[in-house]
C-alpha cells in the first residue's frame, strides 16, 4: 500500500544572469528561484491496483515517482510504502519495489543482457528456483529470450525497454513504478508491454503506478487515474468518471453526398452540434440526453449519410479539455 | 548480506583485467618518474656534507633509492582507484538514481569494486613487480635491513598494511566523491585529493624530512599509513611492534572515515536533484 500525505517538493534554482557580466554577477550574489514541482498532494493506493499517473510535461509526475522510490527526499509531507518511508529506509523499500525510467536504462551497457540479470539476482538475493521461474515468465510475456546473449548497447529501443521492464520485475516487487514505459515504442511493442503489465498484475497482484502520455496505455490498463497539473491533483478517481465528466459524449462521423453541408443541413435538436471536417459531417452530442437511435435515423434520413462511424469521446480528449480549461483559467488570473 | 556485493567485486577485478594495456602504459610512465627521482636523490646526497655515504634523516642513499622504488610500486598497485571519478559521472549523468533504487549501499558498491581492483592489480602486477624489485634491490645491497626468516612476518604485515592503505585510499576517494554532490567540481576535487595524499603519505618525500612540528601531526593522520608505513614495514625499517602500531592506527582511521562518509552521504543524498524524464 502506498500512502502519500501532503507531499511537497521544492527545488531551489539559482537565477543566472545572461552573458559574461551576468555570469560574473552570479559569482558574487546568488539569487534563488523556488520551483514547487509537487505542491501538497495526498493519495492512497491499495495493493493490486493499477494507477495511471498523468499530466502535462513538467506537472510533477516524475518528481513524485522519484520521491516514492527513494531517489529524492520530499521538502515536506510524507510517503509510506507498506508503512515505511523510502527516503529514510531506502534499502529496505528498494528490496520490494521495481522502477523503470523510460528515458534511462538501468542495465549495464557493455555486458550481455543475461549478465545484467545475474547481477540483479545477486543484488536482490533471489533464490535459484525463484529466478528460474521469473525468467521463464518474463521471457515469455516480454519476449526477451531471443536477445539475452547480446550486449545491451546493441539492442533496439523496443528490445531495451522490454529488457528494462524485465529487470525491474525480476525480484518480484510488490510495487512497480513505471515512468513512461512506452515512450518512443512502436504499436507492437506497446501492446507487448501493456500485456506484460496486465499479466504481472493478474498473476502476482503487483501494484503498478504508471506515468504516460499515451492515453491508450491508460485505457487498456488503469482502473484509476490521478491527473496532475502544476504540482497539484486535478482529478483522482475511476477512469469512467473522468470520461463522463463532460457527459456521455459520442461523435458520429458521416460520409455524405457532396451537396450536403453543415451550414445548410436541417437541424434536429440544438443539443446536437454539427461541424464539417474534410468534407465529412461530424455530429457531437450527449448520449444521456439525446437518444442515439434518433440521431442515427436523422443522419440517414435528413443528411443522406452513406457511411458512418460512431465513437465515444476519448480519454485523451477529456484530459486535453481539462488541461486547456486550466490553462485558460490560469491565463485569466495573470 | 555481503554476498550482494559479489558482482561488484567481480566487475572490479574484470575491469582491471580489461584495461591491462592502459595500465602497462601507465607503468612505462611510472618507470620514467622513478628514474627522475633517482637522479634527484643522487644530486641531493652528492652535495650533502657526508657525500654519498651520508645518512640523511635515517636514510642512506641506497635505502632512499629502495624507498623510492618500493613506494612507486606500492602506489601503482594499491591506488588504481576510480571511485571519485565514477561518483562524479554518476552525479553528472544522473545514473546515481539507478543505485539508489537498489537494495545495496552506495559505499558498499564502491568498496567491493575497489577490492576487486586491488585483487587483480596485486596478482597481475603486484606479485611480479614486488618480486623483481625486492630481488634486484636486495642483490645490489640496497636493502640492508632485511634479515631472514623475520622478513616473512614483515611480508605478512605488509600485505595487511597494504589492504588497509587501499581501503583508506578508497574511503578518502569516496568522501571526495560525495562532495561532488555539492559542488560537481570532480576534476578539482580529484587534484586536491591526489596532492594531499602524495604529499602527506610520504610518497614524495619520507615524513622524516618534514619539520619536527609537522611530522608530529602527520604521524597521527591517516596518510602515512597509505604509503610510507607499509613500505617501511616491508623494508624492515620498522620492528614488529612499530609495524603493528601502524596497522592499528590505519584500522582506526578506516573506522572513523567510514563513519564520517556515512554521515556525509546521508546528508548529501538529500541534495540529489535528478531533473526531467
Amino acid at each position: 500500500m502506498i500512502e502519500v500525505n501532503n507531499l511537497t517538493k521544492v527545488f531551489r534554482k539559482p537565477i543566472r544572469g545572461n552573458g559574461l557580466s551576468g555570469m560574473v554577477k552570479t559569482l558574487f550574489s546568488r539569487k534563488y528561484e523556488e520551483v514547487r514541482a509537487v505542491d501538497g498532494i495526498s493519495f492512497t493506493i491499495p495493493d493490486g491496483e493499477i494507477v495511471g499517473y498523468i499530466g502535462a510535461n513538467g506537472a510533477g509526475k516524475s518528481t513524485t515517482i522519484k520521491m516514492m522510490c527513494g531517489i529524492l527526499t520530499p521538502t515536506s509531507g510524507s510517503i509510506r510504502i507498506d508503512g515505511v518511508e523510502p527516503y529514510r529506509k531506502r534499502r529496505q523499500v528498494a528490496q520490494h519495489i521495481g522502477v523503470v525510467f523510460g528515458q534511462k536504462t538501468q542495465l549495464w551497457w557493455d555486458i550481455p543482457l543475461i549478465e545484467s540479470f545475474k547481477v540483479l539476482k545477486e543484488i536482490y538475493q533471489i533464490s535459484d528456483a525463484d529466478y528460474e521461474e521469473r525468467m521463464a515468465f518474463l521471457g515469455e510475456v516480454l519476449d526477451i529470450t531471443r536477445f539475452l546473449s547480446q550486449p545491451v548497447r546493441t539492442l533496439s529501443l523496443g528490445e531495451r525497454m522490454r529488457a528494462d521492464l524485465a529487470a525491474s520485475m525480476i525480484h518480484n516487487p510488490r510495487i512497480l513504478f513505471l515512468d513512461e514505459p512506452t515512450i518512443g515504442m512502436d504499436v507492437l511493442v506497446k501492446e507487448k508491454i501493456r500485456l506484460a503489465i496486465h499479466e504481472l498484475n493478474k498473476v502476482y497482484g503487483t501494484t503498478v503506478v504508471l506515468t504516460t502520455h499515451d492515453m491508450t496505455d491508460i485505457e487498456d490498463l488503469c482502473s484509476r487515474i490521478i491527473l496532475l497539473e502544476k504540482g497539484s491533483i486535478l482529478y483522482d478517481g475511476p477512469l469512467v468518471n473522468l470520461k463522463n465528466r463532460f457527459g456521455n459524449i459520442k461523435t458520429l462521423t458521416l460520409t455524405v453526398p457532396t451537396d450536403v453541408h453543415a451550414e445548410t443541413a436541417p437541424v434536429l435538436l440544438p443539443e446536437v452540434a454539427i461541424s464539417e471536417e474534410d468534407g465529412r459531417l461530424v455530429l457531437r452530442f450527449d448520449a444521456d440526453k439525446v437518444a442515439l437511435e434518433q440521431v442515427v435515423q436523422y443522419a440517414f434520413r435528413d443528411l443522406k449519410a452513406i457511411d458512418m462511424k460512431i465513437a465515444e469521446i476519448s480519454i485523451g480528449d477529456v484530459v486535453k479539455t481539462i488541461l486547456e480549461q486550466q490553462e485558460a483559467e490560469h491565463a485569466e488570473k495573470v | 548480506m555481503l554476498k550482494k556485493y559479489k558482482p561488484f567485486l567481480r566487475a572490479g577485478a574484470i575491469d582491471t583485467m580489461a584495461y591491462r594495456f592502459n595500465i602497462l602504459m601507465w607503468a612505462g610512465i611510472t618507470v620514467c618518474e622513478v628514474a627522475c627521482m633517482i637522479f634527484l636523490w643522487l644530486a641531493v646526497y652528492r652535495s650533502s656534507t657526508g657525500g654519498m655515504d651520508a645518512e640523511i634523516h635515517g636514510f642512506t642513499f641506497r635505502e632512499m633509492i629502495a624507498y623510492v622504488v618500493l613506494t612507486t610500486v606500492f602506489g601503482f598497485v594499491t591506488f588504481n582507484n576510480d571511485t571519485l571519478w565514477n561518483i562524479n559521472t554518476d552525479i553528472k549523468k544522473g545514473t546515481v538514481g539507478n543505485y539508489l533504487i537498489k537494495p545495496i549501499s552506495y559505499r558498499g558498491k564502491f568498496a567491493a569494486t575497489s577490492l576487486g581492483n586491488l585483487l587483480t592489480m596485486t596478482l597481475m602486477f603486484g606479485v611480479p613487480m614486488y618480486t623483481a624489485a625486492l630481488v634486484t634491490l636486495g642483490c645490489m645491497g640496497f636493502l640492508p635491513g632485511l634479515t631472514f626468516p623475520a622478513f616473512f612476518a614483515h611480508l605478512g604485515l605488509f600485505l595487511i598494511a597494504g589492504l588497509c592503505a587501499s581501503l583508506l585510499n578508497d574511503t578518502i576517494a569516496y568522501i571526495f566523491g560525495v562532495l561532488c554532490f555539492y559542488t560537481s567540481a570532480g576534476w578539482g576535487l580529484n587534484s586536491l585529493k591526489t596532492t594531499i595524499i602524495s604529499f602527506l603519505s610520504g610518497t614524495l618525500l619520507p615524513l622524516a624530512f618534514f619539520p619536527a612540528g609537522l611530522r608530529e601531526i602527520v604521524k597521527w593522520m591517516p596518510f602515512a599509513g597509505m604509503s610510507q608505513n607499509p613500505v617501511l614495514i616491508l623494508m624492515m625499517k620498522y620492528d614488529l611492534a612499530e609495524s603493528l602500531r601502524c596497522i592499528a592506527l590505519s584500522a582506526t582511521w578506516i573506522v572513523v572515515l567510514e563513519l564520517f562518509a556515512k554521515i556525509l552521504f546521508s546528508h548529501a543524498v538529500r541534495k540529489v536533484t535528478v531533473h526531467g524524464g
